[in-house]
């Protein structure tokens, strides 16, 4: 019979076998290291990845030994596969946690599909017995999936982020030992649940919270070291968190919590900045300043910030003299501050005539309360932005003039809405006394 | 000393580190330059080496000379303190761009030297330069051996391995057989006439199934091998009704157990390959493209079924491609 053979051009024949072995040694990049090998195919996508295995021998399971493991959208859409990008990507997840070898350090997924709960659960516990330390889950928004109790029981976990999900904590659960960062965004979770998370996780140094509704939290973490919160707060507590360094704070407002605030009596600067010594970088945005404002009485200013290096302030109503001197207070009480940056609300009304009458008897507090003759040192660079030619904001401007004889640059701009008030901005800048001789002072007008 | 001599009669000239590659060639570097390779680095605060030609520091095995001048290359411009990010960045690409055996040399030599940014530096070039080829391409690139079989090529990671061109293989290969066992039948007795008509799609799929392990294992990605040994025929012929009674009696299980039918049948297949030699038109398969040739043959084969037959055998073809592609995907490793 005769034997018939059909090859493609790259391989001619038979015979051809014996000239491939002498090139066999040509074959340089499968002898590399285990731990480049693992580096490169980590860079690739997990499909281009997994493709390696049809390589040669030696690379068959090479990709199933992989430690990180990402899985996204791309892989629902696969060449060949009949079914929805759903389905496609839940058999191809399934498929390669089956294959995989050895442990999983890091698993992320990332995915708007609506995955089935019983899918993710397996994959969770499978992740569970495979000493995994970082856990991403992004999924896909809608209904909110519920994390299985395994999870709770991956004790090797250093980093988890959790984005569209439910938290129930179950009341065995004794913390995370080995946390360090944990993320945890549009989350449904009990305030409780998540405080006793973060008093349990000892390591905990990274801490984010973000889109919460109506949440009142006390947060004790003596290694937190960067905390960023962003969503409805009712109250926030930093009650054990010495070693804080950045804190970063997006605070909205809806009617239910203004009118809490309205009632609320205790001091949230204290509470919020009362105990974080060690604070080098701090930036509030929206209505972070309105909330540390609540409750605030001068005694509460007693802590001094050595530390701190660079304040940042964003939607500032300088309408409100209360907000106003909780940002002077912070200020004064800050000696090595390096870098200011202050946007005002455009919330601001334009009527420049209306807000002058409206604001002229507060415009005594700055000589009555405001404490002169502090000096700021190090205060080297200074922005203002979204201005609306308040005469508060004016006076501001005045008093960090005055004040900052280190002052290297500083940059104004007015706020769009506001385009016949800005000659009159010019004129009164331009008269302030600066006691920085080398101060350039910017003028930034679109 | 000669080196001692030279030190005092010009007090300024640099200081050098002495280094001794594999091949037993030794040179000198200036010694800001070599410590920016940290393994170079500790050995000489751990173990003084390297300040004179007797004590060069022997470096390790993976790094030739050539490719030591390349890393000292990198090393001269990335240890200067004042770039900026983006010139390094611009060095950077210029520096790899080199042939894929020289990178894999580089990687590997930096790895031994502990050069952390210059392996992920290689590492990347590595990927961009694996991704989005086919396992063609990238056996080229790197001269890989193509030795898996190809049993070994197509499970258990079918469509994972993401190349069309292997499912398409198996459609039409399926498709073929089942027509030459049609074939086949009708030149044999009554009996396998009707079994022809009393099997269910179920049965059929098992039988080819079985079938399947002996023809994947001569397919290659674009390479259809066929071996044929004629004077086992007769022979083969019995076991053939041998496997087909088997199968019979198993075909009412569990589809999930023909997995195991596939390695126990390898041999069947000898005669339906013969038969397929003198049907199918050898020809060359271009990568990703099929010649039209087998679709003639197709047309050949299918004038010898009547029509109820053909249209029966189309609809099975189908459906079985259809479960061929969704039932294969669970053949795990065996």
């Amino acid at each position: 019979m005769p034997i018939v053979v059909l090859r493609s051009s790259m391989q001619v024949n038979f015979l051809d076998q014996s000239v491939k072995l002498t090139h066999m040694d040509e074959d340089r990049i499968s002898d590399l290291p285990h731990s480049i090998v693992e580096s490169i195919l980590t860079r690739l996508p997990i499909r281009e990845a997994v493709k390696t295995s049809i390589l040669s021998r030696t690379w068959r399971y090479r990709w199933a030994m992989l430690t990180q493991l990402v899985f996204d959208d791309d892989c629902a859409y696969l060449p060949g596969e009949l079914g929805p990008p759903k389905d496609t990507l839940v058999k191809f997840v399934t498929r390669c946690l089956f294959l995989h070898q050895g442990p999983i350090h890091s698993y992320k997924l990332s995915t708007s599909f609506l995955l089935n709960a019983p899918d993710i659960d397996q994959w969770i516990l499978f992740l569970s017995r495979k000493d995994v330390k970082e856990l991403i889950l992004e999924l896909g928004e809608g209904e909110w999936f519920r994390i299985p109790s395994c999870l709770f029981s991956c004790s090797k976990l250093t980093h988890l982020e959790l984005c569209n999900c439910e938290l129930d904590p179950p009341p065995t659960f004794k913390g995370f030992t080995n946390l360090r960062t944990l993320i945890l965004h549009q989350v449904i979770v009990a305030a409780d649940a998540i405080e006793s998370i973060i008093s349990s996780c000892p390591l905990l140094e990274n801490l984010s919270l973000s889109y919460f509704d109506s949440l009142a939290i006390t947060i004790s973490a003596p290694n937190l070291k960067y905390l960023r919160l962003e969503g409805e707060f009712k109250d926030i507590f930093l009650q054990n968190t010495p070693a804080l360094v950045a804190i970063s704070v997006a605070m909205y407002m809806t009617d239910d919590i203004a009118e809490h605030f309205e009632q609320s009596s205790s001091c949230k600067f204290v509470k919020f900045l009362g105990g974080v010594p060690l604070l080098e970088h701090l930036i509030g945005h929206v209505y972070f300043t309105k909330y540390l404002s609540i409750g605030d009485y001068p005694a509460a200013h007693s802590v001094t910030y050595s530390c701190l290096k660079v304040i940042e302030l964003y939607q500032v109503s300088f309408e409100d003299p209360k907000e106003i001197l909780v940002v002077l207070r912070m200020i004064t009480n800050s000696p090595n501050l390096k870098e200011l940056t202050i946007s005002g609300s455009s919330l601001a009304t334009s009527d420049y005539t209306a807000t002058t009458s409206a604001a002229t008897s507060d415009l005594e507090f700055w000589e009555k309360q405001c404490p002169w003759g502090c000096t700021l040192g190090q205060l080297k660079s200074i922005r203002m932005s979204e201005l609306s030619c308040l005469p508060h904001e004016m006076e501001f401007i005045k008093f960090l003039l005055r004040n900052s004889p280190g002052l290297e640059t500083m940059h104004v701009s007015p706020s769009s809405y506001v385009k016949e008030n800005v000659i009159h901005m010019l004129v009164e800048l331009v008269r302030f006394r600066r006691a920085s001789a080398q101060a350039e002072l910017i003028f930034e007008n679109e | 000393m000669s080196e001692g001599i030279i030190a005092v009669i010009k007090p300024e000239m640099k200081s050098y580190i002495w280094l001794q590659t594999v091949d037993g060639s030794i040179q000198q570097v200036e010694q800001e330059v070599a410590m920016f390779c940290p393994m170079i680095c500790r050995e000489v605060i751990q173990t003084g080496m390297g300040s004179s030609k007797n004590y060069a520091i022997l470096l390790p095995q993976r790094v030739n000379p050539f490719i030591l001048g390349s890393i000292l290359d990198y090393c001269r411009f990335h240890q200067v303190q004042g770039r900026s990010n983006k010139e390094r960045k611009t060095f950077d690409e210029k520096f790899i761009r080199m042939d894929t055996k020289r990178l894999c040399e580089l990687t590997s030599a930096a790895d031994s030297l502990q050069l952390k940014p210059l392996v992920d530096l290689t590492s990347r070039a590595l990927a961009r330069i694996i991704e989005g080829k086919t396992p063609e391409e990238i056996r080229e690139t790197f001269h890989l051996p193509d030795d898996l079989t190809e049993e070994e090529k197509l499970e258990p990671l079918r469509n994972i391995s993401d190349d069309p061109r292997i499912r398409l293989l198996n459609r039409l290969y399926a498709r073929k057989r089942k027509e030459l066992r049609e074939r086949e039948k009708l030149k044999n007795a009554e009996v396998e006439e009707e079994r022809v008509d009393e099997r269910s799609v179920d049965d059929l799929l098992s039988f080819i199934n079985s079938e399947d392990a002996g023809y994947s294992a001569t397919v290659t990605n674009s390479v259809i091998s066929v071996d044929a040994k004629g004077d086992k025929t007769s022979k083969n012929k019995k076991k053939n009704r041998r496997r087909k009674d088997q199968i019979d009696s198993t075909s009412n299980k569990d589809e999930e157990n023909i997995p195991k039918e596939l390695d126990t049948s390898p041999s069947t297949n000898n005669i339906l390959e013969a038969n397929l030699s003198r049907a199918v038109k050898v020809q060359d398969f271009s990568s990703g493209t099929f010649s039209p040739k087998l679709e003639l043959d197709d047309g050949f084969m299918d004038d010898d079924l009547d029509p109820a037959m053909k249209e029966e055998l189309d609809r099975e073809v189908e459906d079985f491609a259809r479960r061929l592609n969704s039932d294969q995907h669970f053949v795990s490793e065996l």
